[in-house]
């Protein structure tokens, strides 16, 4: 098509022109290249949160789909257990296309009792030769962070709950309850038929905090929750299914669904919200026996959903405010083009150049400027995001720490939001051009010729 | 021989601020194909008007403006910008030439508009031009660094390079010395015998109006006489058949 004759020559007339224009090039770039940079930046930051959630979530908290359920002996009741659980262990484990391995956890929901503090929080069963990957992402704290003038050196050893009657506790709860390894701590809840039951636990390691998920689990074996719940030990509390690839959990668990319901089993809706968000519900349901309930990770911590959606929504504000300053500057500045070019346009539309390549040659002066500085921006963002995640900075403030779910910072540069932001951002420096090519472009030409700057 | 431009009962009109100029006052007039024709008049007389509705960056407020067969009254802005890109080429007084392309990319840029022809058949047209208007040597310089002549060189090549029917200079000998302007016209008369390209210049410059075939002279937006130029008269060019207002 026409139009598109002598494109090239419009975008090299576009290129010199931001050349001869050096200073204002030059803010320009600045600028737009400072944004690119900081929501590279602040994308690696959110990618990081995203990377320790799932890390956390799916170590301590489910696995990536979860078969667990509800068992009510009375239409009042809700026990959070699964019965007869090596048989749909092995229906899962045969149904699951691209599986990596099963666990099972079993879980309980109670109080944590010391001498000094109680302490609300679920309690989670683990068969410790199976788990090596919870003990490799368990890392312990030291002494001082959990005990006012404890030593600066990690005491405990996580692999003691091999042995009956132990528990791991995070540093918060530790702090809270007042103890440290070696004390014990009175841990209360109630059986399956609404007894409440207790059992003494003595600690045997307080692990670093993993943000806000510390605050809703320790850990103790298998048989120290069967007990506590007076259960039979062919229950659990839930299956843990890992998969090759975690994209495909929600096209899994669609399909273990229709397998189990195909078993004769009973389903739950799906309710993308943890165990513990269920209770009520469930107690307020006309039913009783076992219901089975499937859940993906994501679900299983959707209460730290907000963590991530408060960061995200800073980002996008921030960028917003600064996208706006910078459309208003590259506005500004090709209204300064246009009216210093004013006699150039007419020269050129008198030779022959259309409006619509008019339009093409200011867009492309600001396409130029977007393409570049994004590129050059992304490039400092991510090489900065890099070189913090290596230098593995120490959160020092604990809420922090909590927000950012690792006592680390962690900065995850993911190549689909870098070109993302250069998209973004060159688009909308693009579009600042246009109002002002357009006026470019309905300049009368025997007008623009007559201009006097 | 058929006229190339021809204006019918042409009024212009400008406002300014609460009243209205009235620059042209229903002419008519008629240019031939091959015609090196003058319009002459004091500053304000119209003349730039004039050479404006038949380049066809302005629009007539009534009568018809003929160019090359086509009435530009009827035309769409983009008609018009055809128009002006394959049948005619300007020469201004500033020369008007775009800063950051050199010599070859400026005469090169209305073939790149037209997007006609290989790269190598433009680079053969633009050579062309080149060594007509005697600029070889500085092909690749930029205007800022050409003199005055040199640069109203590179505009007529930029006129001449699509081979227009008509090329429309206004008084492209303003801007240079009695010298330069000279040779600068001795180049466009020299072109419009060669190529018998219709050259229509406004002027006040007498040694432009010695070479033309006819001047046009105009006042208060009336063309009052049309008679034969120096040239005209020796026999050198077309005679026109203008008809006076």
């Amino acid at each position: 098509m026409r139009i598109f004759a002598g494109t090239r020559v419009l975008f090299q007339i576009a290129l010199r022109n931001l050349i001869q224009a050096r200073r204002r090039t030059g803010v320009l770039f600045l600028a737009v290249g400072t944004v690119t940079a900081m929501l590279v930046l602040l994308q690696a930051m959110s990618a990081g949160i995203n990377d320790n959630m799932v890390t956390a979530a799916t170590t301590l908290s489910a696995g990536e789909i979860n078969v667990a359920g509800f068992y009510k002996v009375t239409p009042g009741s809700a026990a959070p257990i699964v019965t007869n659980a090596a048989a749909v262990r092995k229906i899962v484990e045969e149904n699951t296309p691209g599986l990596d391995y099963t666990l099972e956890r079993h879980r309980s929901w109670g109080k944590a009792v010391s001498e000094t503090g109680t302490v609300q929080t679920g309690l989670t069963g683990i068969i410790p030769k199976q788990e090596d990957r919870f003990f490799h992402t368990l890392q312990l704290a030291k002494e001082k962070d959990y005990v006012e003038g404890g030593r600066d050196e990690v005491i405990g050893d996580p692999r003691q709950l091999s042995e009956p009657h132990t528990v791991v506790l995070f540093a918060n709860q530790a702090k809270r309850l007042g103890v440290k390894v070696g004390d014990v701590i009175t841990y209360k809840t109630e059986t399956q038929v609404g007894r409440a039951n207790t059992l003494d636990l003595k600690v045997v390691g307080v692990a670093k905090d993993l943000g806000l998920l510390s605050s809703f689990s320790c850990f103790t074996q298998k048989e120290t929750v069967l007990e506590l719940g007076q259960l039979d030990p062919d229950t659990t509390g839930a299956i843990w299914v890992y998969l090759k690839n975690i994209d495909d959990a929600p096209a899994v668990m669609a399909h273990l669904r229709e397998v189990l319901t195909a078993h004769g089993y009973r389903l739950m809706d799906y309710n993308p919200n943890p165990f513990f968000f269920k209770f009520e519900d469930v107690q307020g349901e006309d039913w009783t026996g076992q219901k089975l309930d499937l859940t993906l990770w994501k679900d299983e911590v959707s209460f730290l959903s907000w963590v991530i959606i408060a960061f995200n929504t800073v980002t996008w504000f921030l960028t917003s405010i600064l996208v706006a300053i910078i459309t208003i500057g590259i506005m500004n500045a090709m209204w300064q083009s246009v009216r210093e070019r004013t006699r150039e346009i007419g020269t050129m539309r008198a030779v022959g150049l259309s409006r619509v390549q008019t339009l093409l040659l200011f867009m492309a002066e600001a396409v130029l400027l977007g393409l570049g500085s994004t590129v050059a921006g992304s490039g400092v963002g991510v090489v900065i995001s890099l070189a913090v995640d290596a230098a593995n900075i120490h959160v020092p403030i604990e809420a922090m720490a909590s927000i950012l779910l690792s006592d680390r910072i962690h900065l995850s540069v993911k190549p689909g939001t870098v070109v993302a932001a250069i998209g973004f951002l060159t688009t909308f420096t693009g579009l600042s051009a246009l109002w002002p090519a357009i006026r470019a472009a309905l300049l009368q030409p025997v007008k623009a010729l007559a201009h006097v700057e | 021989m058929a006229a190339i431009v021809a204006l019918k009962n042409v009024v212009k009109d400008y406002p300014l601020g609460a009243t209205t100029v009235r620059a042209l006052r229903r002419v008519d007039l008629e240019i031939d194909q091959g015609e090196f024709t003058v319009i002459a008049g004091p500053s304000g007389s119209g003349k730039s008007t004039l050479l404006n509705l038949i380049g066809c960056i302005d629009v007539a407020t009534s009568g018809e403006v003929i160019v090359g067969g086509e009435n530009t009254a009827e035309l769409n802005d983009n008609q018009l910008t055809q128009l002006r890109l394959r049948k005619i080429g300007f020469i201004f007084q500033s020369f008007n030439l775009i800063a950051v392309l050199d010599v070859f990319q400026n005469i090169q840029f209305p073939l790149l508009l037209q997007g006609t022809g290989t790269a190598k058949e433009r680079e053969a047209r633009v050579m062309d031009v080149i060594e007509k208007v005697g600029l070889t040597d500085q092909l690749h310089q930029r205007p800022s660094e050409l003199s005055g002549g040199q640069r109203q060189r590179v505009a007529i090549a930029r006129a001449l390079v699509t081979r227009p029917k008509i090329v429309l200079a206004d008084e492209p000998t303003a801007n240079l010395d009695s010298v330069t302007g000279g040779s600068i016209i001795s180049l466009m008369r020299d072109l419009n015998r060669a190529d018998h390209t219709t050259f229509i210049f406004s002027t006040h410059d007498h040694r432009v109006m010695e070479q033309a075939d006819r001047v046009i002279t105009i006042a208060d937006g009336v063309v009052n006489a049309q008679g034969l130029g120096t040239a005209g008269s020796d026999g050198a060019g077309p005679n026109g058949s203008g008809v006076g207002a």
